[in-house]
């Protein structure tokens, strides 16, 4: 068993979502039950595989790449198909392939318009392979590849299933992103044409850390990996697609996209740009934090003026990958730390905030926040799930969302060697003022929205109900795992410790 | 023959001797014709195309297409003539190679002809 | 009377060339088949089905493929070798180029053989030009001198001018054949006028002879050499139409029939990139490349910018596949411009990898265009995910390769080109070639976006999809995944295929 998972576990993992979206394309397009049916299984299953790692997964080394799949893949570029799970990884592996099964469930009675479930579900299952892939990939192009991949998918999730403005929407998010990793690229492979063995493989890479290359070459290098993973976070200022792709997603694809798919710019930064390029870091980290900091104020003030809950959710994230942002620009131990444990409550939080969003819209047909009010009046359960999520937003100790922005905050206060501390300092009381624009923003929704007696239009509208049985199975695993996280944080940092200060001593933090 | 450059010039003295010998045999056939001929003048004789139609009218005038398939085939088979003769007074050079390049070369232009033929393009409807 | 004498002395030592027939085997394959077609339409009496010259095209092409392989195997086992005193040359480039050309005829006669039914128009002529163009294209991959080069360069353009005009009926074909012509011809001039200068600065047009020459030669009054590259320069820039050379390209794509349009998009580009690499990386390169590596950069630049821009401002999608082919030339020239080995593979990559691509949006193109090919505007796209899921799918996909989205052809195509330009320094030029394959991303998704979230004005039209373009729509889609998903085969291919010459004797 464990053997086997050796070799062939994170293949496995990875292209069993392929696999069932191509039985899935045999399958005729009016059995819809059967498609449904057959995507939650081969959610599960991976899932299934997940946890079958995550039990053979060495803790006591986890600093080191384990299931380490090597194979011969584009040999005349030296580009090879490198597999590998570290403490890095396993923490969004897991959110990932834990994330889309309760997706899947969800799904069972919201497909959105214009249908089509066979379709929806086949891109959802490839989207799964390109975000899982993307986190175990140890290969530049192959992680690439895998980047890209996550953005088809998305791509059509939007433009068919999306809201009124999907095209705009979907071109957007399409455009940004292709924007970035057209010149994320041509940094990959600067930086493979510079390095000693002209490798793509991230372990190589990242053991040579950029020797040879010098300051000013690699700052250049480095900015292009921060375009490409800075726009899919996103950072301040290219930002501007996420609001725009949020409100027209369909739930699912909003879900998936706050989870998941954000988490991919921020995992760039700590697996290749930094640890590859160094030198560029400690350039560019001032810049960064500085752009974090600005995101987060910009990012709450922005909420305060929202008028749509979904939309208000989205400028919330600008605000929480902010702090994360900010934990990475430190270089140090504490703030990578902080910035994977920020990845997953965020992704555990925002994601069930965006199906709360969903259900709402659902029931009310709208989400514009003055003409809801009274959930607790008319749907009690649901109404205290959204406290709870909005508690674990703002960042409420004892609840997953504290542990994301508390050291991130705290890690600012004494950033790497090298760096200015004076700057990372003024950052760390600005950010701080940010949580408490983040309190007022999310209270107020869940003041305007939960609190009092529902508006008129709705008062007596039979159709709105509590939980259904498809969101209780989804939504329980997420909320006791946002207050598990919440109590114990060592359940991730313990994981994420090792090899995070590899790379922050790569940095000389 | 003493100096290459000599001999040379010697090649050019032979194109020399021909223009004279050609110009001064058109000179001498003016001249006896000249002498020959009877000679009245009259005003016809004066204007240009003598023996075809007065050129009044616009000169932008249209000629039948079908001339202009003739004037194709001919320039096929100029143009064949124009590489058979250098061939043929080299063919002894050439041997057998020549002869079987030749003969592709023809037969290529051969098939033209035949593909037009059969198109119609000989028959004047 | 001696002189004569010492003349006909001096023609005892005309050589008569062995001929290596088995060396030049796909090309008289080709073009024995196009003159054997029509000798037989001409001597058979009656019409003969229209299928039938369709099948026949796409046996003489498959022969040709199935004897690149033997040289191919040659070529490895011996190295390269010069064929036909000197002519021509026998190398892995050159026949990696012959199979892409014979590949891309397969794909256009499989487009014809539905076009010309559903237009009405008929004839062998089509397919016949359409093998000796091919056979012009394989002249000229395999020409070791500049004089074959033209001469190949001829045979190609004059059958596909006469091609571009074929559709009768139309009066925007007329025009296309009329301007491509007219151009055609104007280049060809450049071309030999900087063929001319060449030679007079270097004393020979045979490529070898010119590559030793200015090994062992410094010249010092070189202003005639650069002339003549300046000017065969332009001659090739027509032919692959990059800016400020282009204006000929839309309208001729726009114009031609579009099976003629795949043909010259694919066949034609790769051949005159596979004589102008051959001319400039391997014959001027280790001299002169300084000389003209800042000329063909600035080209790049041009023809990268302005294929991208001016594409996202049209509104059919032919000519916006025209002006993208525009953009695709500029990173050819990328890897060209690289002048190193790893260029050579690369923009053999590239090439092949955009046969498929381009053969395979202009036969959506063909279908969607219905009878009298004119339904190119955008707005006939709008619904086709609806009532022909099928072919909106296989658009995408094509689309998305020419975007360059990775596991498919374009991304490994573009990375190629992009890797072969760093390592050679042009960093700046690569990083500019991304910026603008974002910018015809945006054109690419906005046909995307019409097939699939447009609403359609009334039904959606379901255009018929004959079974041979069917046939042609799949194997571009199998091929640009193929490459796209395991791209070792082909860039193995192409890396052992780098350009060679060969020394030649006198």
């Amino acid at each position: 068993m464990t053997e086997f998972l050796n070799d062939w576990g994170l293949i496995l993992i990875t292209f069993l979502p392929l696999v069932g979206a191509l039985v899935m394309i045999l399958v005729p397009k009016e059995s819809e039950d059967t498609h449904k049916l057959l995507a939650l299984v081969t959610a599960l299953a991976t899932a299934v595989v997940g946890v079958l790692l995550l039990l053979n997964f060495n803790y006591s080394s986890a600093g080191e790449l384990q299931f380490l799949v090597d194979h011969q893949w584009i040999e005349v570029i030296n580009s090879r198909f490198v597999m590998g799970l570290d403490g890095l990884s396993l923490p969004l592996l897991a959110l990932t392939v834990g994330i889309m099964p309760l997706v899947f469930v969800y799904s069972w009675n919201h497909i959105p318009e214009p249908g089509n479930p066979k379709a929806f579900f086949i891109l959802m299952l490839v989207l799964e392979t390109g975000m899982i892939g993307s986190f175990v990939a140890q290969d530049l192009i192959l992680f690439f590849v895998f980047f890209e991949v996550v953005l088809l998918p998305m791509y059509f999730m939007i433009g068919v299933w999306g809201g009124p403005e999907r095209k705009y929407a979907s071109i957007k998010f399409f455009l940004y992103t292709l924007f970035g990793s057209a010149l994320m690229i041509v940094a990959f492979i600067g930086v493979s044409y510079l390095s000693k063995t002209q490798t793509f493989v991230i372990p190589e890479l990242t053991a040579f850390g950029g020797a040879g290359i010098t300051k000013a070459t690699q700052v250049i290098l480095f900015g292009g990996m921060f375009l490409g993973f800075g726009i899919k976070v996103p950072m301040f200022p290219f930002h501007t697609w996420l609001p725009d792709a949020h409100t027209q997603a369909p739930t699912q694809g909003s879900v998936i996209l706050a989870a998941v798919l954000l988490k991919l710019g921020t995992y760039g930064f700590l697996r290749i740009a930094i640890p590859v390029l160094p030198l560029g870091a400690r350039q560019w980290a001032p810049v960064i934090g500085v752009l974090a900091v600005i995101g987060i104020i910009y990012g709450a003030l922005a909420c305060l003026a929202q008028t749509d809950m979904k939309r208000l959710i989205a400028f919330s994230s600008v605000a929480h990958m902010g702090f994360t942002m900010l934990a990475i620009s430190t270089l140090t131990d504490l703030g990578f730390n902080a910035a994977v444990f920020g990845m997953v409550a965020h992704g555990l939080i925002t994601g069930m905030l965006f199906f709360l969003a969903g259900s709402i819209k659902e029931r009310y047909h709208t989400l514009e926040i003055k003409r809801l009010g009274g959930l607790l009046v008319q749907a009690p359960k649901m109404g205290w799930i959204l406290g709870l999520c909005t508690m674990a937003s703002l960042g409420l100790p004892g609840l997953a969302g504290f542990w994301g922005e508390f050291p991130a905050i705290l890690s600012a206060y004494a950033p790497a060697v090298g760096l200015s501390v004076p700057l990372f300092r003024t950052l760390m009381v600005v950010a701080a003022l940010g949580t408490v624009l983040a309190a007022g923003y999310l209270l107020w929704l869940y003041q305007r929205t939960a609190f009092g007696t529902p508006t008129e239009e709705f008062a007596s509208d039979p159709h709105i109900h509590d939980v259904e049985t498809p969101e209780w199975i989804a939504w329980t695993p997420l909320l006791i795992l946002i207050v598990v996280f919440g109590f114990v944080p060592g359940l991730i940092f313990n994981v994420t410790q090792p090899a995070v200060s590899l790379i922050a001593g790569a940095v000389g933090g | 023959m003493s100096n290459p450059l000599s001999a040379f010039l010697r090649d050019y003295l032979t194109v020399g001797i021909f223009a004279s010998l050609a110009f001064v045999l058109v000179g001498l056939l003016l001249f006896i014709s000249w002498l020959v001929r009877p000679d009245r003048r009259q005003a016809q004789k004066y204007i240009a195309y003598e023996s075809g139609v007065d050129p009044v009218g616009d000169m932008w005038s249209q000629s039948q297409v079908r001339y202009y398939i003739f004037a194709l085939l001919f320039v096929m088979f100029d143009v064949e003539a124009v590489f058979i003769f250098p061939w043929a007074t080299q063919l002894e050079v050439f041997g057998f190679f020549g002869l079987i390049e030749m003969t592709i070369f023809i037969v290529i232009l051969l098939l033209g002809l035949v593909y037009a033929w059969r198109k119609g393009v000989l028959r004047w409807v | 009377m001696t002189g004569f004498v010492a003349v006909l002395a001096a023609t005892e030592d005309i050589p008569t060339p062995d001929v290596d027939w088995s060396a030049i085997a796909p090309n008289l394959i080709l073009m024995l088949g196009g003159i054997l077609l029509l000798t037989v339409v001409s001597v058979v009496r009656g019409r003969l089905p229209g299928w039938f010259h369709a099948v026949w095209t796409i046996s003489v092409a498959t022969a040709a493929i199935v004897a690149v392989v033997p040289l191919w195997q040659r070529v490895q086992d011996s190295g390269p070798e010069s064929v036909l005193a000197g002519a021509l040359v026998l190398d892995g480039f050159s026949l990696v180029v012959t199979a892409t050309i014979c590949v891309s005829v397969i794909l256009a006669a499989l487009l014809l053989e539905a076009y010309l039914r559903r237009e009405r128009l008929g004839g062998p002529e089509w397919y016949v030009l359409m093998l000796l163009s091919a056979s012009g294209g394989v002249t000229m991959a395999t020409a070791n001198d500049l004089v074959v080069v033209f001469i190949g360069l001829e045979i190609l353009s004059v059958a596909v001018y006469v091609l571009a005009a074929m559709h009768r009926r139309r009066v925007s074909s007329q025009e296309a054949g009329l301007k491509y012509f007219v151009l055609g011809a104007f280049s060809s001039a450049f071309l030999l006028y900087g063929i001319a200068l060449t030679y007079g600065a270097t004393g020979s047009t045979n490529l070898s002879r010119i590559q030793a020459f200015l090994a062992d030669t410094v010249i010092t009054q070189n202003a005639l050499l650069l002339g003549g590259l300046a000017f065969m320069l332009v001659g090739f820039g027509f032919k692959v139409a990059v800016v400020p050379f282009h204006n000929w390209k839309p309208d001729v794509y726009q114009g031609s029939p579009t099976p003629v349009t795949a043909f010259m998009a694919t066949a034609v580009t790769a051949a005159a990139f596979a004589a102008l690499l051959r001319v400039y990386v391997t014959t001027f390169g280790p001299t002169y490349r300084t000389e003209w590596q800042p000329l063909v950069a600035a080209l790049t630049v041009l023809t990268l910018v302005v294929g991208a821009f001016l594409a996202i401002s049209q509104t059919n999608v032919k000519r916006m596949l025209a002006y993208s082919s525009i953009n695709h030339a500029g990173f050819v020239l990328l890897g060209v411009l690289a002048a190193s080995a790893a260029g050579d593979a690369a923009t053999l990559f590239y090439l092949v990898a955009y046969t498929f691509m381009a053969a395979g949006s202009f036969a959506v193109v063909a279908v969607v265009g219905r009878r009298g090919d004119g339904h190119h505007d955008l707005s006939d796209y709008q619904g086709l995910s609806r009532s022909r899921p099928g072919l909106a799918l296989v658009f995408t996909i094509l689309l998305l390769s020419q975007a360059g989205v990775p596991l498919t052809a374009g991304f490994l195509a573009k990375f190629y080109v992009l890797a072969a330009a760093v390592e050679s320094g042009y960093t700046w030029l690569a990083v500019l070639a991304m910026l603008t394959a974002v910018v015809s991303a945006f054109m690419y998704l906005r046909i995307v976006v019409t097939m699939y979230f447009a609403e359609p004005e009334g039904e959606p039209r379901r255009p018929r999809i004959p079974a041979a373009a069917g046939l042609a729509m799949g194997l571009c889609v199998v091929g640009v995944l193929v490459i796209g998903i395991v791209p070792g085969p082909l860039s193995d291919v192409a890396n052992d295929a780098v350009s060679q010459l060969v020394a030649v004797g006198r």
